[in-house]
């Protein structure tokens, strides 16, 4: 899932200052999930800008923002969006990539685009994966460094960890304790012990 | 001086490093007065490589300003600021001005420091920038191609001292195993925790330097305990500071006490005082160990 955070409102207007008839476009998996772009949220948009002073033409929720067979399949969602003279996307940033990719309107997106994550037990988990494209997450067990370690230090943990947490956020766990925890579990601690090399950037 | 660190290194002699930090700013004269009263003293020098991400001068270049002062630099590089282009060309120019000693380690994170938002590189880890530092010693880049004048270094690196922690240990051995020459420790308080620690890694064979840091107050040694992974100082240390009548004085009795236990387990001591160097030839010369 790809964790997104609403911009503020404000930040919102500021952005569209000069801009009238906007035509909003939802997604409606991970946004939707993180209540960043769902129904609830587009509807709640629709309004606030409305009562702003803004036009909103129209919106639509496709299944996914950032998948988009063409502008004409917006018209069949909304033939309102003929009507618009700029796009607001609710989604992550490849939603906004992909809307702005069939569309020649200015395109503007509501959403931070954080991490690659997930949840678990209602729990966001953020930056599990930085989609290298050269993937030894099973090297570690399962748990990612490269993603996890705010380093991306792949031959163990840097000296800054105190009991377990992280040297840049006290606040979570320092992903190398995690990683030997679930190997002694999985009884693989020898995985530790290999040197790895460095990830090759631009390669893949 | 006769003998050139890494000589030593292969020496019996106790070896005695210290660390200076290079300035912020580009007026130098201060820090070289400052490392000029351990020069003779101390077997070698850290120069830090904008340490706790705090940006100062290069370490490069200071360590080129001590060495023609007639210093032994040891050139700290990190992984922080450089990708494996900027590390190798950095070497390579260290090498040419005349810099043989360098320490490896990762380097705090940017938001430790004073630029926050600046962007954390840490394209290699410090195990395999040792590795780097050794194809560069056998004359090819990190890509593989061929220099024209490789390099020679005595390549150190760091570790922490907790017996306990596994990790640290593996990394270690990774270090070891990828060519390090040397090992600098986390400052040693607890002397029996420093003892378990060099049991445990005695199978590497690898010269320990073990870490110093004179203790100036009980709020100095409560930070460390709370806040610095690794340090340890014992409760009773602490009480001893808490009643001397100057605890710095009693801080530099503790330390000097220390480095007597160390040089029956360690190869040297490594001594990192907050500030100056103005107490280290005392606490040298209190530990006994000043003559050559």
């Amino acid at each position: 899932m790809i964790i997104t955070s609403a911009k503020p409102f404000e930040e919102i207007l500021d952005m569209l200052k000069g801009e009238d008839d906007i035509f909003i476009v939802g997604c409606n998996v991970c946004a939707a999930k993180l209540k960043t772009g769902g129904e609830p949220e587009v509807l709640n948009m629709c309004r606030n800008l409305e009562k702003s002073g803004k036009h909103v033409v129209g919106w639509a929720l496709p299944t996914a923002s950032c998948s988009i067979r063409s502008f004409e399949s917006l018209v069949e969602k909304n033939d309102k969006i003929n009507e618009a003279s700029c796009i607001l996307v609710m989604g992550c940033g490849s939603g906004v990539s992909a809307i702005a990719s069939v569309v020649d309107l200015p395109v503007y997106g509501s959403n931070n685009t954080i991490s690659l994550g997930g949840s678990t037990g209602g729990e966001l988990l953020l930056n599990l994966c930085v989609m290298c494209g050269d993937c030894t997450i099973s090297k570690y067990g399962g748990l990612c460094p490269k993603a996890q370690c705010p380093k991306a230090l792949l031959n163990g943990p840097c000296g800054g960890a105190v009991n377990g947490m992280c040297e840049v956020n006290r606040e979570k766990n320092c992903v190398w304790s995690l990683i030997y925890d679930h190997l002694k579990k999985i009884n693989r601690l020898d995985l530790l012990y290999i040197t790895h090399a460095p990830l090759e950037h631009g390669v893949n | 001086m006769l003998f050139n660190f890494c000589e030593k290194l292969n020496s019996r002699k106790f070896l005695v490093t210290a660390e200076v930090s290079p300035p912020k700013g580009t007026r130098f004269s201060d820090i070289l007065e400052d490392a000029r009263q351990i020069k003779g003293i101390v077997d070698a020098i850290n120069v830090t490589d904008n340490q706790c991400s705090i940006m100062h001068m290069s370490s490069l270049a200071f360590s080129k300003l001590l060495l023609d002062e007639g210093h032994e630099p040891i050139m700290q590089l990190t992984c922080r600021d450089r990708n494996r282009i900027g590390l190798q060309s950095d070497l390579l120019g260290a090498y040419a001005l005349g810099i043989r000693n360098i320490c490896l380690m990762t380097g705090d994170y940017p938001t430790c420091g004073d630029h926050p938002g600046s962007k954390p590189v840490y394209d290699l880890d410090s195990v395999q920038l040792l590795q780097l530092v050794r194809k560069l010693d056998s004359g090819i880049d990190f890509a593989g191609n061929k220099l024209d004048g490789g390099t020679s270094f005595c390549a150190g690196a760091v570790s922490g001292i907790d017996p306990e922690k596994t990790l640290q240990l593996i990394k270690l051995e990774k270090k070891v195993k990828c060519g390090a020459d040397f090992i600098q420790t986390q400052a040693v308080y607890d002397i029996g925790m420093f003892e378990k620690f060099a049991e445990a890694v005695n199978y590497l064979e690898v010269p320990i330097i073990a870490g110093l840091i004179p203790l100036k107050s009980v709020g100095m040694a409560e930070f460390m305990n709370k806040n610095i992974s690794g340090i340890h100082v014992p409760e009773e240390i602490i009480l001893r500071i808490k009643d001397a009548s100057s605890p710095m004085e009693e801080g530099l009795l503790i330390a000097s006490e220390t480095i007597k236990e160390l040089k029956k387990i360690s190869r040297g001591v490594h001594i990192m005082p907050i500030g100056s160097q103005r107490y280290t030839p005392k606490l040298i010369s209190m530990a006994g160990i000043s003559e050559k």
